[in-house]
Parts: C-alpha cells; sequence; structure tokens
C-alpha cells in the first residue's frame, strides 16, 4: 500500500516535471492573475495595445489565467521599467510594458534608470515605432527634392531630447544633412499636428503607425504629405516615399540611421519580464503571445481599432536589445552627441 | 443652413433608439458613481469601459461613453460639497466655498446651486459646441503657440483677484503655485528642476495630492477638533435646495459668463476641468462686490466652478471633433473609440450625411444636453439623503473621509509617494489655512505653470522675439492689462474713500493682537522667503532653456517676499491669521491644541499603517482604530463600519477594479504572497 502510494507520487512528479510537457506549465497559470503594468496612462497608445492583447492572450496560455492591465505612469514610463526590474516579483505573473527607447537612456547613462535592459526576459513587441516625415501642403515642402532645395531650415515639430519624434528628427538632421529647425516642447503627437495645420511649423515626424490612422483626412486629401519614411523597406502603402537609408552617403550616417532609427523602432514597445523568471514560464507566454498576435479575432478587432500589428518575437526583441549594447564606444558617443547634446 | 437643422434633427433621432438610449442611462449610472468617489477618476473608467465599446455602433458607443463623461464632475461637485474632498479633480474649486456653506448649514442650497448651475453649464457648452461647428477650424487655426502662451498669462492675472483683500499675499501664492510647477524634469532639456533625485517627482506635483493636501486635510483636521457633525448642529433652512436653485438665476450672467470661460478655454489643448474650474472660481471673485465673503461660503464660488467643470465638455469636444487633437485624456480616449468606428474626426464631422458626420457630431449635443438634464433630475430626487451626511457625527465619518484622502491620492498615478505628498501638503494647507494666507491662486498657479512655460519656450524658439508684435499677442496683452489693473484701481478707489474715516480694524487684526501669533505669522512669512531663496539658488546650475521660467517667476516672487516681510515686521500689516479656536465654538485654545495634534498623528498613523500592511489592510485596522480607540464608538457599530472599509478597498477597488495598491512592508519582510 505504502510501496503503491510511493510509486504514484514518483511517477506523478517525474511526468510534471518531465521537460517539454506542457503538463508543468498548465497548472501554473490555471486560475492565476497576470498583470501588465503599463508605464503610460490610460487610453494611450501603450495602453491601447496593453489591453487588447490582454483581452485575447488568456486563451493562448495553458490554464487560460485572467490577464489584467494597470497603469504606472511617470517619467515617461521609466518608473515602471524601474520597477519590474527592482520590485515586481519574477515569478511570470508580472508583464511589463514601457517606451522601449528607455534603453538609449541606460545606454547613454541617463539619470534615474535602475534596470538593466539585458536581464529582462522578452517576451514579444507587438508594433515596430517607424518613423515618416510628414509636412503640410501649404509649407511647400511636398517632396524630398524640394525639402533638400529649401534655403533656410525647415522648422519641425518635436517633443524632449530622448522622445522618438526628436530622435528621429535628429538624427534625419545629422546623418543626411537635411536643412532643420527642430522646435521641440509639444505634447504629444496632436499637439506636433496642430502646429503643422496651424502652419507654426512646416512638418514633424512620428510613427506611421499612428500617423496614418490619426492624420488619415489630412493625408488622403494632400493637405499633409509623407516625404520621408525611416525603415528599411518601405511601407506597403507609401511605395513611392524615400527611405531615409537610401540618402546615407557616409558609413557613420549609415550606422547612425540603422542603430537610431531601425533598430530603436524594433524594440520601442516591448513586452517584458522581471529578471530571473523561470525559464518553462517565459516559453510560454513568448509563445502564447506569438499566438495571439496570430489570432483572427485578434487581428480584426486590432484593425477595427486602427492598431498596426507587426510583430516582434521574443527571440529577435532579445538581439535588438543586445545589438544595442554591443555599439562601439565611437557610436555610442556620437548618438548621445545627436540624440542627448 | 437648412442642411444644419437637418442633421439637428437627425442627431437627435440617432439617440431615440431603446438601445441608445439604454446604453446612455448605463453609463450615467457608471458616471454618477465614478463621480462621487474620489479616487475612481472619469479617464480610467472610460479606459476600462473601452472594450465593450467595440461591439456597439457608433451612435450607441457616444451614447455609453458621452454619457458617463457629462455627468461625473456634476457629482463629483456633490463630493466636494458635502466632505470637503473633492469627487474629481475637476470639482476641486467647489470645495473652497461649497464646503464652507454647508459647515454652516447651507448644504441644501450648495447643492441647489451646484447642480443648476452645472444643467446651464452642460447646456452651454454643447451649445457652444454647436455653434462653434461651422467657425472653430479657421479661429482655433489662427492660433500659435504666442497666442496659446498669452492666454494663459491671461489667466494667471486672473491671481490678483483670487486674493481678495490680501493682494500681496494672493501674488506670492499664486508665484509660487507656478515655481512648484516647475519641480520635475524641465519639458525643454529634460533636466531635473527640484526633484531631489526622486523619480516619482519627474513628472512634476500632480495636482490631486495637492488639492486633498491643502483642502480636504483642514476641513478633516476642523472636523476632528469640534467633535460634531459637518454642519455643526445647525439645521438647514427650510427650501435651501430651492434657494440654491434660485442663487443661480439671482447670478444668472456670471454663471454664463463661467460657463462661456469654461467651454472656451477648453478649446485650447492642454487645458481641461482641472483649470477651468479654477478660472471660472477667479471670475467669480472678480466679478462680485464683496469678495471677503469668497472661502467662508459664499454662493457664487459654487456657481462659477460648477457651470464651468460641466461646460468644459462641449469645449474639449469641439477640438476634438474638429482636428482630433484630444484636449485631455478623457477625450483621448474618446478619439479612439472614433477610431475604433471607422469616423476619423476632422473637418468631415462638419458636413451633413451621408458625406460626413454632422448629424453625429450633433449628436454629441443632444447627449451632453439630455444625460445633464437626466442626472440632475436624479440628484434633486436624493438631495434629502444626500444633505444627511452632514448631519451624520464626525467621529463616524472621519475614518471615511481620511481614507478617500489616501484613496484618491493614491488613484490618481498609483503611485505611493502621492501618500507622503498629500501628508506634506495637507500640513502647510493647515498653515495657510491658519495664517489666512490665500490656497487657490497657488492651485491655479500650479495648474498653469507647465501650460505656460512650453509655450513661452515653443514661442521663442521658433520666432525669437518676434511673436511679441503679433496682433494676436498685442490684443490679448491689452486684455490682461486691463484685467490686471482694474481690480487694482478699484482697491485704490476704495482706499481712497476710507481716508479721514476711522479704521475698520479687519477679522484678522482684531485676534491678532497677541505676540505669540504674531511672531507665528512672521515666522511663516521668513520660512517661504527662505525656501524662496534657496529654490534660486539651486537653479543656478539650470541653462538657459530649463532656467528661464523659474527665473522668470522666482525674482519677482523673492521681490514679493521681501516687500511681505517688511510690512509684517514694521506692522503695516496684520500678519495674524484666525484664531487657533474654530470658528463659532467655544473651545478653550488648550483643547482645541490637543485634539489637533491628535488627528494629525492619526493621520500620519494611517500612512504608516498603509506603509506597512499595505492599502486595504492599513487602512481597516485604522478605521477600526479610530472608531473604537479614538471615538469610543460602540462594538458593533465599529465592526460594521471596519468591515465596509475593508469591502470596499480590497473587495472594491483592489479585486474588481484592479488598483494596484503596493504591497505592505510587513509581508514583503515575511514574504508573504502578494495578497493585501
Amino acid at each position: 500500500m505504502h510501496k503503491t502510494l510511493v510509486s504514484i507520487a514518483a511517477v506523478l512528479v517525474g511526468v510534471t516535471s518531465f521537460p517539454g510537457i506542457a503538463l508543468g506549465a498548465a497548472p501554473f497559470f490555471e486560475g492565476k492573475v497576470i498583470r501588465i503594468i503599463v508605464g503610460l496612462p490610460a487610453g494611450g497608445g501603450y495602453d491601447a495595445y496593453a489591453r487588447l492583447i490582454a483581452r485575447h492572450m488568456p486563451k493562448h496560455i495553458p490554464g487560460n489565467p485572467t490577464i489584467i492591465v494597470e497603469n504606472m505612469t511617470g517619467a515617461g514610463s521609466l518608473i515602471s521599467a524601474n520597477h519590474l526590474f527592482r520590485v515586481a516579483k519574477p515569478d511570470g505573473l508580472t508583464i511589463g510594458h514601457f517606451i522601449g527607447n528607455l534603453f538609449f537612456n541606460q545606454l547613454m547613462k541617463q539619470q534615474g534608470v535602475e534596470f538593466d535592459a539585458q536581464k529582462f526576459e522578452f517576451i514579444g513587441a507587438s508594433a515596430k515605432e517607424e518613423a515618416v516625415f510628414a509636412f503640410s501642403k501649404k509649407s511647400g515642402i511636398t517632396s524630398l527634392e524640394k525639402w533638400m532645395a529649401s534655403k533656410t531650415p525647415v522648422k519641425m515639430a518635436g517633443q524632449a531630447p530622448g522622445a522618438a519624434p526628436d530622435n528621429a528628427i535628429r538624427i534625419a538632421k545629422t546623418a543626411l544633412g537635411l536643412p532643420i529647425q527642430l522646435v521641440s516642447g509639444y505634447k504629444g503627437t496632436s499637439e506636433q499636428r496642430l502646429a503643422v495645420e496651424s502652419g507654426e511649423v512646416a512638418g514633424t515626424s512620428y510613427a506611421w503607425a499612428s500617423m496614418r490612422a490619426t492624420w488619415r483626412k489630412s493625408l488622403e486629401s494632400g493637405d499633409v504629405v509623407a516625404v520621408l519614411q525611416a525603415v528599411p523597406k518601405p511601407f506597403a502603402d507609401l511605395p513611392k516615399v524615400p527611405l531615409a537609408m537610401s540618402l546615407a552617403r557616409t558609413e557613420e550616417a549609415r550606422l547612425l540611421i540603422d542603430v537610431g532609427l531601425h533598430k530603436s523602432g524594433e524594440f520601442s514597445r516591448p513586452f517584458a519580464l522581471p529578471p530571473g523568471t523561470p525559464q518553462e514560464r517565459v516559453q510560454v507566454l513568448v509563445k502564447a503571445f506569438q499566438d495571439t498576435l496570430r489570432d483572427k479575432e485578434f487581428l480584426e478587432e486590432a484593425d477595427k481599432a486602427r492598431l498596426d500589428i507587426d510583430l516582434v518575437t521574443g527571440e529577435e526583441l532579445k538581439k535588438a536589445v543586445a545589438g544595442l549594447f554591443s555599439l562601439e564606444p565611437v557610436v555610442v558617443a556620437k548618438l548621445q552627441e545627436v540624440l542627448f547634446r | 443652413m437648412t442642411g444644419m437643422a437637418q442633421a439637428l434633427v437627425f442627431g437627435l433621432s440617432q439617440i431615440a433608439s431603446v438601445t441608445a438610449f439604454g446604453l446612455m442611462l448605463l453609463g450615467i449610472a457608471i458616471g454618477f458613481l465614478v463621480g462621487i468617489l474620489p479616487g475612481l477618476g472619469g479617464p480610467t473608467t472610460l479606459a476600462l469601459m473601452l472594450p465593450f465599446v467595440v461591439k456597439m455602433n457608433p451612435v450607441e458607443a457616444f451614447c455609453f461613453l458621452l454619457g458617463m463623461t457629462a455627468v461625473v464632475n456634476t457629482t463629483g461637485d456633490i463630493t466636494s460639497i458635502l466632505i470637503g474632498v473633492p469627487g474629481e479633480p475637476t470639482a476641486a474649486a467647489t470645495v473652497v466655498d461649497g464646503h464652507p456653506m454647508a459647515k454652516k448649514g447651507e448644504a441644501g442650497r450648495a447643492l441647489g446651486a451646484v447642480l443648476m448651475s452645472s444643467l446651464v453649464g452642460a447646456i452651454f457648452g454643447a451649445l457652444a459646441l454647436a455653434s462653434a461647428i461651422p467657425v472653430v477650424r479657421p479661429l482655433v487655426l489662427t492660433f500659435g503657440s504666442p497666442e496659446f502662451f498669452m492666454l494663459a498669462v491671461l489667466g494667471i492675472t486672473f491671481v490678483a483677484s483670487l486674493s481678495g483683500q490680501d493682494f500681496m499675499r494672493g501674488l506670492i501664492s499664486g508665484g509660487l503655485g507656478l515655481l512648484l510647477a516647475t519641480v520635475g524634469l524641465d519639458p525643454m532639456s529634460g533636466i531635473q528642476r527640484y526633484t531631489f533625485s526622486q523619480t516619482f517627482l519627474w513628472d512634476g506635483i500632480g495636482l490631486v495630492p495637492i488639492t486633498l493636501g491643502f483642502f480636504a486635510i483642514p476641513e478633516v483636521v476642523d472636523l476632528a477638533v469640534q467633535r460634531s457633525t459637518i454642519a455643526g448642529g445647525r439645521v438647514e433652512k427650510l427650501g435651501g435646495v430651492m434657494d440654491g436653485v434660485k442663487d443661480t438665476f439671482r447670478h444668472w450672467w456670471m454663471v454664463i459668463r463661467c460657463s462661456a470661460i469654461g467651454a472656451y478655454a477648453a478649446v485650447i489643448p492642454g487645458i481641461g476641468g482641472a483649470t477651468t474650474q479654477w478660472l471660472a472660481y477667479a471670475h467669480a471673485v472678480q466679478s462680485s462686490r464683496d469678495r471677503e465673503r469668497f472661502g467662508k461660503g459664499a454662493v457664487e464660488g459654487v456657481l462659477g466652478p460648477g457651470a464651468a467643470n460641466n461646460s468644459t465638455l462641449g469645449g474639449s469636444l469641439i477640438t476634438t471633433i474638429a482636428f482630433g487633437i484630444p484636449a485631455s485624456i478623457t477625450m483621448a480616449i474618446l478619439l479612439g473609440a472614433f477610431l475604433i468606428h471607422g469616423v476619423v474626426p476632422g473637418p468631415d464631422m462638419l458636413i451633413p450625411e451621408p458625406q460626413g458626420h454632422l448629424g453625429l457630431t450633433f449628436s454629441f449635443v443632444w447627449i451632453t444636453v439630455i444625460s445633464n438634464i437626466i442626472t440632475v433630475g436624479l440628484c434633486f430626487l436624493f438631495l434629502k439623503q444626500l444633505i444627511r451626511v452632514t448631519q451624520i457625527r464626525g467621529s463616524l465619518l472621519l475614518p471615511l473621509i481620511i481614507m478617500l484622502i489616501f484613496l484618491g491620492a493614491f488613484a490618481e498615478k498609483n503611485t505611493f509617494e502621492d501618500l507622503v505628498l498629500v501628508l506634506m501638503f495637507g500640513g502647510l494647507g493647515w498653515i495657510l489655512q491658519r495664517l489666512n494666507w490665500p490656497r487657490p491662486p497657488l492651485i491655479l498657479g500650479l495648474v498653469l505653470g507647465p501650460l505656460a512655460e512650453s509655450r513661452l519656450f515653443l514661442s521663442t524658439d521658433n520666432y525669437g522675439a518676434a511673436w511679441l508684435a503679433r496682433p494676436g499677442v498685442l490684443a490679448i496683452g491689452v486684455l490682461t492689462l486691463v484685467g490686471g489693473f482694474y481690480p487694482l484701481l478699484q482697491r485704490w478707489q476704495a482706499r481712497r474713500r476710507q481716508i479721514g474715516q476711522p479704521s475698520v480694524p479687519n477679522a484678522a487684526s482684531t485676534n491678532g493682537a497677541e505676540p505669540s501669533q504674531l511672531n507665528w505669522g512672521i515666522l511663516f512669512t521668513l520660512l517661504i522667503l527662505a525656501g524662496l531663496v534657496w529654490a534660486l539658488w539651486e537653479s543656478r546650475r539650470f541653462n538657459f532653456r530649463a532656467g528661464l521660467f523659474p527665473w522668470a517667476i522666482g525674482f519677482p516672487v523673492l521681490g514679493f517676499v521681501i516687500t511681505q516681510c517688511l510690512m509684517e515686521l514694521t506692522g503695516k500689516v496684520s500678519n495674524a491669521g484666525g484664531d487657533v479656536a474654530v470658528e463659532g465654538s467655544d473651545l478653550s485654545r488648550n483643547v482645541v491644541n490637543r485634539r489637533t495634534a491628535g488627528i494629525f498623528a492619526w493621520i500620519a498613523g494611517y500612512f504608516v499603517a498603509i506603509w506597512l500592511f499595505g492599502f486595504s489592510t492599513g487602512v481597516t485596522l485604522c478605521t477600526f482604530a479610530l472608531l473604537k480607540i479614538g471615538a469610543d464608538e460602540k462594538w458593533p457599530l465599529s465592526l460594521i463600519l471596519t468591515a465596509t472599509t475593508w469591502a470596499f478597498t480590497y473587495g472594491f477597488f483592489g479585486r474588481l477594479l484592479h488598483i494596484p495598491f503596493p504591497d505592505g512592508h510587513v509581508s514583503l519582510w515575511l514574504n508573504l504572497p502578494s495578497f493585501f
């Protein structure tokens, strides 16, 4: 009797701890609550992605846990990234979603960073931040040629040093030598758009995924024109707009564009776990994340909400971040000069 | 024009379906609750509701969302008046005069006034939306950063009128507010200003912790010292509610002007109800002949913000609809809902169906009007029950109010450190109240500071000094000078009239004869001076971009503070505050001091308990201790109220709404599972 019990227990232990079998993880997430901590306010773009994923991801996780979204705002999501690294328990039940550009802050030793980007466990990213430069028709900058030919610096609206629009504009100015006067201090893309429409500035730059949704009418009517795109391959809906990379003349320019615009676009919207989260739980979530982003219902809803979905897998994300931290010190110094000077 | 009229009717017909109307009622019900509860804000709730919206058609979605948004400000005002804690950040200005009215036994009148003016404001905002539709685009596009900056300056000059009698103190208080607004990362170069290396200060000091500290904590102290009810045993006059309703019509033009301030200021991106309420309050003070009554229960101080925070919705919608520029978080979420339904804001919103969405736009007007009528109607039905809150004995209310203060402070940003700010600003607010320093100018400075700074910088960055010569800038500049100098002129005339008459001692100086009082007043002014000197000394390491604004504000304020110090030291002005004893009570100073110290200890105790045991457990323990030990209430009542507190914080906020309360340190030390 006693022996039978022991052997049953031994078999059970053997089965559940056998690697590669989902049984080990399934009971773990069952009945659990996973929290996605968004570092930006409710109602914004980061929040919208997180809430959409929170609704669809449970059915792809063995054990169908509940997923809830919480907002921990402050310091451009730095507070939440620090929290994820230092405070959150590495049990697979806390996922962070913050601005990936913060990794630049770590690389360039800016104040306030209390995390090590490479120690996060990455689940994946749901979209890439790929910048497009757009100008109002009345500014006269309706093509790259006209931009390059401008005798006076062209005013472009930005937000603050280190913010994605400023990074893109500064890199375009330095790497491509385009005539630009950055006017920085607008709070968010909506103020940037208003400044363009009122003629206070000629143009601006931010993620195309967001631009094509929020500025659709003006883009369609031709009142606003996309003039340049900072992506490795052209967007399907912008086949004729020139690529920033194709204008780069020097090796340094190519590097600045590759690191500062292309690569950073991949890790700009990461979903991450605290360091030390058990690997089998990380893997379950990585897979569930991919399945979710390919889920038909999910994609339909994302389409309705005009949220662009562009999967970056956990593995790709990890590579992109590792690439950032393996840059030559000279390049880092150059980037720092361009972005934060 | 017939197209417009048709669209107006079409808009109404769209919401006249059972589903749409039902969803609007549901939205109103949710908004009602959200408004009443501090700590449960409109934006968060909207974000939570957004998923349900995906499955509705556009009109239904907006019936639901706008119905909810339209009522939170109205019901938020109710909490502000009854217990002195703003139900919403946009209902804070109502506390200043609304709560003193409740303490005078005029809760009914205050509620009647705020409900009626809310309704007027909401309808005005909706009409402003409807009438602005054809002209808004060209109008807003003529405004650039320089004009926005000038509008902020115009708002700041209102500070002068907010100070009532004590002009200099008002200026100083407003200036300090502007300086407090510079705490955090400077928006232009990312340099840390006055953050003490605390990351939570990077975004600056939140409006909610300051308002709660400044207004709610001193009320808690008063309530605890009095050991009575909020109304202090004064019985509501018969027909108080109707009296309040009539007040709205007595001050009809002021209510309309305040509604206009709310609606048109909100057109500017970055200005929402949190700002417009104070602008309207300032205007109410400014346009009154008898400024002395403000802060002590003047009904105009209730009517103004009540109207403005409701008319703001219409104004914000103008910018959202015409440009797709969300003027506030609430609007950003509504914009998200637009996009979900494939409605792109912009000129199309102003073209009649089927090419555009003008009918939809007009349905917003109808939803705003109808949902407000329903809410105000509902409130009037329950007013008698609501007013009873002011007759519950203080010892039972105290735990509730303290819990709401901490909850409200935490839930704005889900930041524990904001509780520390509430404590600090609570102490400061109490001192300001005791020493007769005006608090509203500081809040107005705080809300307008960021807008003024970023637009000043953008103007200079963009146009150099040339922006000063823009016609819009000059026009608003003239308006500002007139607005700023008019009160000065009035004061000067008033003083001339007084010359030759025996000087009439004002209320403050009658109590201020005691030397101990004298010292406290001067000591505090000197303390402000020291703080200011320190702030300016700190700012020496700022670069030009980060330093421009702090210097432009700091040095003039330094001048004012020095003048104030000199005037107080030479006895030119009274430096004394109100008597320590609570108005209308005959408690001895010893008793008052003891009880004041006691309640501060309790408030601090709440904080320590929350830190040790986590939010719901800490608050629950303190509620019980305060009821049983502090007030010696009976066991059953204490237990029931304690259990309710627990159900409310742990169940409702923790489990149901998933407010991420931090774990208590005890559970971290013992490595307990994340439960509290």
